[in-house]
C-alpha cells in the first residue's frame, strides 16, 4: 500500500483560497484508491488528529510562536511543527512513508529537511508562484519566498502543475527541466490516476536509486 | 553541536565558548560535530583539535531583516545537518543547541531523528533588551520559550541566569543545570616585553584597567566618576580598552575634569596586546550595572590581576569578597573608589587576591572540568532517553 503525507497550509474547515478544497478532494480520491493518506496542515484553533470517513487522516498543528514580524518568520517556525507531525507519522508507520506531496511553498523547508534527514522523497505541487502573486515586487521579502520556491524545485523529485502555461512558467523562471514537471489539470477525470502515476514513478525511481 | 558562530567567525561570547567546549569534549572521547555559519576564507569542512567542523552557506536567501535571516539560516542549517546526520546517523546521540539563533534547526532535527535536544541559554531577549518592547523582541522571546520547552535540559552559565531563565520561561527546576563558562589560563602565557608597561604608564603609576564596551550597562561612567577620588589617595593611570556609544561623552567628562593625562582611551586592542596589558594591570575593574555572567572578571583572574567588581548578576558568584576579589556596590563611585584604593595601597592584599583567584579559576572555571561536567549531563540525558519510547 502506498503511504503518502500531504502538506498543505490550508485544509477544510480552514479555507483561505481554493487550495483547501482542492487538496481535500485529492486526499479523499487517493484514499478511495487505497492510498494511506496523511494530511499535515495548520489550524490555529484545533490541534488534533482526525480520521475522516474517507480514511484520510488529517493532522493539524499550531504555531508555537504567536508573535511574528512577518509571514516568513511565521512560516519558518511553523515548519518545525509540520516536521514533528510528519516524523510522528513516519515512526508510527514503522518508517514506511513512500513520499510527501507538498502544496505550494509554505512547507517546502519541512519537506526538504525530511528528505535530507530521512530519505523521504517529495513532490512539489504548484498552486501559484511568487512571481505571479507579486509580479512587480522585488523586495528581499519577495526574493526570500522565491528562494524557498527555488529550493523546492531543486530538491523535489517531481513537480506537478495544473496547466501547460504553468509548466512553461516553472521551467522559465526556475530552470526546472521539463521532464521533471507533470501537468495535471484540476477537475479532470484522470486527476487521481495522474497523481498516482507521478507518485509511482517517484517511488520506483527511489527504489532504483536514480 | 549547533551554533551560529565558531572561530574565525566571532561575533560574541558563544564562538569561543563553542571552541573550547567542543575541543575539551573531544579530549574526553566525545565525538563532536559542530555545525555553524560560514566565514570568508574558512573551509566548509575541517577538523579542529579533534572536532569535526561544518560551515553552512548562511547567506543563501535574501532576507528583509536580521530575525528573518536567522530563521532562513536555520532552514539551511537544518537541511545540511539533516544530510550529515543521515550519513552518520547511528553515531549521533544528541543535539546540543546554543541560543535561539539555532532554535528552529535544533527543534526540527530533534523530531526528525528522535534524538534528545539540549540547549545552552547564554542570554535572553528579555535580559538583553530590559523587557520586551517590540514585535521582533516578543517573537524572539517566544522562540526562546519554545526552545527551552523542547529541550531535555537547559544549561546556563551562572546561578543568576538559572533563576532568570527559569522565571522568564516558567521552567521546572529539574530541567535546569548550571555549568559555568570557562577561561583559558594558557592565553596568558605570553611574554611581556620589558618596555611594554612603559607604553601605558610611568613607573610610579599603578595601572587600573577596564576592558569592555563603552555602554551604559557596563558602568564605565561609574569608574570615570571614581577617578578623582582614587587619585586623591594613589597615583594611578586608568586604561580603558573597548569602544561604544558613550565614548565621546566619557572623553568630555574626563577633559572637563582635567584628567586627560591620567585616563587613556585605547579603543579596540588586539588579543596579544590585551593579554599583556591584563598581566600588567595592578587592578582590573568590572563596574557593570547588568551582567549575565562576567567573563571579563574571569579573564583578569586568569591573568593574575586583582579584580574589583560590582556586586551584581554573574559577577556576584564569580567573585568571593575579600577572597578572590573585591565586591563593591553597583552604580556607586564611592564604593568603587574604596575597592580600587584598597587593592592599590596594599600589595600584600593584592597578592593574596590574585593567588586565591588563580586557584579558583583552575578549580571551577577550567575548560577541562566544564567539558567533564557537560559530558556527565550528556550521559545523564542519554540514560533517561534510553528508557523512553523514542529509544
Amino acid at each position: 500500500m502506498l503511504r503518502v503525507i500531504v502538506f498543505s497550509w490550508e485544509y477544510p474547515p480552514r479555507v483561505v483560497g481554493q487550495l483547501a478544497e482542492y487538496v481535500k478532494a485529492l486526499a479523499t480520491g487517493l484514499a478511495q484508491n487505497k492510498v494511506d493518506v496523511n494530511v499535515v496542515t495548520y489550524d490555529e484553533h484545533t490541534m488534533s488528529e482526525a480520521k475522516e470517513s474517507s480514511g484520510v487522516k488529517a493532522i493539524r498543528v499550531v504555531n508555537p510562536v504567536k508573535t511574528h514580524i512577518g509571514v516568513l518568520t511565521w512560516v519558518l517556525t511553523l515548519n518545525q511543527e509540520v516536521e514533528r507531525a510528519a516524523a510522528n507519522v513516519y515512526y508510527s508507520s514503522g518508517k514506511k512513508i513512500d513520499l510527501i506531496d507538498v502544496f505550494d511553498w509554505h512547507f517546502i523547508p519541512a519537506a526538504v529537511a525530511l528528505k535530507n534527514g530521512l530519505g523521504i522523497p517529495f513532490v512539489y505541487s504548484v498552486e501559484s508562484l511568487e512571481d505571479h502573486r507579486s509580479p512587480t515586487a522585488n523586495s528581499s521579502y519577495n526574493l526570500a519566498i522565491k528562494s524557498i520556491e527555488w529550493l523546492g524545485f531543486y530538491e523535489a523529485d517531481a513537480v506537478t502543475v495544473k496547466s501547460e502555461w504553468m509548466k512553461e512558467e516553472v521551467a522559465r523562471i526556475y530552470q526546472v527541466p521539463a521532464q521533471k514537471i507533470s501537468v495535471i489539470p484540476p477537475n479532470s477525470d484522470s486527476g487521481i490516476s495522474d497523481f498516482l502515476r507521478v507518485y509511482s514513478a517517484v517511488v520506483e525511481a527511489k527504489k532504483n536509486g536514480t | 553541536m549547533l551554533s551560529w558562530e565558531y572561530p574565525p567567525r566571532v561575533i560574541g561570547g558563544i564562538s569561543p565558548h563553542i571552541y573550547f567546549l567542543s575541543k575539551h569534549l573531544a579530549k574526553q572521547d566525545v565525538k563532536v560535530y559542530v555545525v555553524t555559519c560560514d566565514f570568508p576564507g574558512a573551509p566548509a569542512h575541517e577538523v579542529v583539535d579533534g572536532v569535526e567542523v561544518y560551515r553552512i552557506d548562511s547567506y543563501k536567501n535574501p532576507s528583509p531583516d536580521f530575525a528573518t535571516w536567522v530563521y532562513l539560516m536555520n532552514m539551511n542549517m537544518q537541511k545540511e545537518t539533516a544530510a550529515l546526520m543521515k550519513k552518520i546517523s547511528s553515531k549521533i546521540d544528541l543535539i546540543h543547541a546554543h541560543d535561539w539563533l539555532v532554535a528552529d534547526a535544533g527543534i526540527g532535527l530533534k523530531h526528525i531523528f528522535r534524538k534528545p535536544l539540549l540547549v545552552t541559554m547564554h542570554s535572553t531577549e528579555m535580559g538583553r533588551r530590559n523587557g520586551l518592547n517590540t514585535t521582533a523582541e516578543k517573537m524572539i522571546h517566544e522562540t526562546e520559550a519554545w526552545l527551552t520547552y523542547e529541550a531535555w535540559k537547559v544549561i546556563c552559565c551562572s546561578d543568576y541566569m538559572i533563576n532568570h531563565v527559569k522565571y522568564v520561561f516558567g521552567l521546572p527546576n529539574d530541567k535546569m543545570v548550571m555549568v559555568p563558562n570557562g577561561v583559558n589560563p594558557q592565553n596568558y602565557d605570553v611574554d611581556v616585553p620589558s618596555d611594554f608597561r612603559g607604553k601605558f604608564a610611568l613607573p610610579e603609576e599603578k595601572i587600573v584597567l577596564y576592558v569592555g564596551r563603552l555602554v551604559y550597562e557596563k558602568g564605565i561612567h561609574v569608574l570615570i566618576n571614581a577617578v578623582p577620588k582614587i587619585l586623591s589617595q594613589v597615583n594611578a593611570k586608568f586604561i580603558i580598552v573597548g569602544s561604544g556609544y558613550m565614548k565621546e561623552q566619557l572623553l568630555n567628562i574626563v577633559r572637563s575634569m582635567g584628567l586627560e593625562h591620567k585616563v587613556l582611551f585605547e579603543g579596540f586592542m588586539d588579543e596579544a596586546n590585551l593579554f599583556r596589558l591584563q598581566k600588567c594591570a595592578d587592578v582590573s575593574v568590572v563596574p557593570s550595572l547588568f551582567e549575565p555572567f562576567g567573563i571579563v572578571a574571569l579573564e583578569a583572574m586568569a591573568a593574575k590581576s586583582p579584580v574589583v567588581a560590582s556586586d551584581t548578576g554573574g559577577l556576584s558568584e564569580i567573585i568571593e569578597h575579600d577572597v578572590t576579589g573585591v565586591k563593591v556596590y553597583s552604580n556607586n563611585p564611592d564604593s568603587l573608589a574604596w575597592g580600587i584604593t584598597k587593592v592599590l595601597k596594599d600589595e600584600g592584599y593584592a597578592r593574596y587576591l590574585r593567588e586565591n583567584a588563580y586557584r579558583r579559576i583552575q578549580e571551577k572555571y577550567d575548560w577541562a572540568k566544564i567539558a567533564q561536567d557537560t559530558k556527565r549531563i550528556y550521559e545523564g540525558v542519554l540514560g533517561e532517553y534510553s528508557k523512553s519510547f523514542w529509544a
